[in-house]
């Protein structure tokens, strides 16, 4: 009977297993053409913030949703809140309404044409037909959106194109952080009675001139025997404006917002009856808004 | 044992070398995550920069841009801002985004003259 070959079994099984702690670990393949879906979580945020920063400048909604995409994030509108977020508790109140703007329009979209940039300046130049051409972003793969603004380029003057008619008219995008001098309004304060709700609770909703919801606004309560503040902006899944508080029975609370803001007084939680006939207590639903 | 028996162990010890180079070059490389950006590809990171482009049209900012150009490493942002141009021109980007693109180049320029 033949011997099984064992020292041939055993120097395969050597050669492969050094073979496989070289492709392994001594030298792996050195990843240059990696896509932005494999970066670190920082660098995913720094994508994310310039991104928000490009679609403030540009308006251009199909190609940021195409470029947030890339990230490989599940839900591209709660990542770019919780950035948000970081973002305020960080002091950047510019960068995070960058974040928050894209989000709120991704989420409900916006009617308003991208921004095309055309005015430019060449010397030596002088202009004949311009056309521009604004075509929706292809997929992530053809990332250079085709935005062709084609100043046709001759000699001797310094020349500013100007858009054709079907031009979009430049947008601002930009919400500025609400400043000490704009106070905000009491605009509605509703009566809550729903079971389905924790009792006394207290919503306050905040929206700046353009009904954009504001994160990071504090928010000043005060009872008979003391007082908290809080802040919008800690549950975005409910809107980046939103924030609530859960208030004592049979207290009387008076709220306004920390930057100045008329001031809702006599919140005692209100008793409410479900249907199954048992009381409880409700809350409020109170709405701000910069004029 | 044999000489032409040893042969044959070496022959199959260097089989096995190769079966795991191919095996975990190839069959199953490593997995990468947590990367840095200069490993992205070449069209991606070209349109890192066209985003910061844009977005300084509107900011005129340059030193946030050389900022966010920095997460690239240890080249100038002038020099990514070139490379990033480079690469519109011979790929075919629209006019107006390497218009913007040149205008960040010379941005990243002066800035780079002036900054320490």
């Amino acid at each position: 009977m033949k011997r099984f070959p064992w020292s041939f079994l055993l120097a395969l099984l050597a050669g492969l297993g050094l073979g496989l702690a070289y492709a392994w670990m001594i030298s792996p393949l050195r990843l240059t053409d990696s896509e932005p879906s494999v970066l670190r979580v920082d660098f995913k945020d720094q994508f994310r913030s310039v991104i928000a920063a490009s679609y403030a400048a540009t308006g251009n909604l199909p190609r940021a949703e195409a470029r947030l995409s890339l990230l490989g994030d599940p839900d591209p509108i709660e990542a770019l809140n919780a950035q948000a977020q970081r973002t305020i508790s960080s002091g950047d109140f510019e960068g995070a309404d960058q974040l928050a703007a894209l989000a709120a329009d991704l989420e409900h979209g916006t009617n308003q044409p991208p921004q095309v940039f055309i005015t430019s300046t060449f010397e030596d130049a002088k202009p004949l037909n311009v056309e521009v051409t604004v075509t929706p972003f292809p997929s992530p793969e053809g990332i250079p959106l085709q935005l062709t603004g084609m100043p046709e380029i001759f000699e001797t003057q310094i020349v500013e194109t100007q858009p054709v008619p079907n031009t979009p008219t430049p947008r601002p995008t930009r919400t500025p952080p609400p400043t000490q001098g704009a106070p905000f309004r009491l605009i509605a304060q509703d009566t809550v009675c729903d079971p389905n709700l924790p009792e006394r609770l207290l919503q306050v909703i905040v929206f700046n001139s353009s009904r954009r919801q504001l994160p990071g606004i504090r928010i000043v309560i005060t009872w008979d025997s003391g007082g908290e503040e809080f802040f919008t902006g800690l549950k975005p899944e409910l809107g980046n404006g939103y924030a609530d508080f859960v208030m004592f029975p049979d207290t009387s609370h008076a709220v306004q917002i920390a930057l100045g803001s008329d001031i809702a007084t006599d919140l005692v939680p209100p008793a409410c009856r479900a249907p199954n006939g048992e009381t409880y207590l409700g809350g409020y639903k109170l709405t701000f808004q910069q004029p | 044992m044999k000489p032409i028996r040893w042969i044959f162990v070496i022959v199959t010890f260097l089989i096995g070398i190769g079966a795991g180079l191919a095996y975990g070059w190839i069959i199953d490389p490593v997995e990468f995550f947590d990367l840095t950006p200069d490993t992205l590809r070449a069209d991606y990171k070209s349109d890192y920069v066209l985003m910061v482009a844009e977005a300084y049209r509107l900011e005129q900012d340059p030193g946030t841009a050389a900022r966010r150009l920095a997460v690239f490493g240890a080249q100038s942002p002038s020099a990514i801002a070139s490379d990033a141009l480079d690469y519109a021109r011979t790929n075919g980007f629209s006019d107006s985004d390497i218009l913007l693109l040149q205008e960040l180049v010379t941005a990243m320029q002066a800035w780079s003259g002036i900054s320490p």
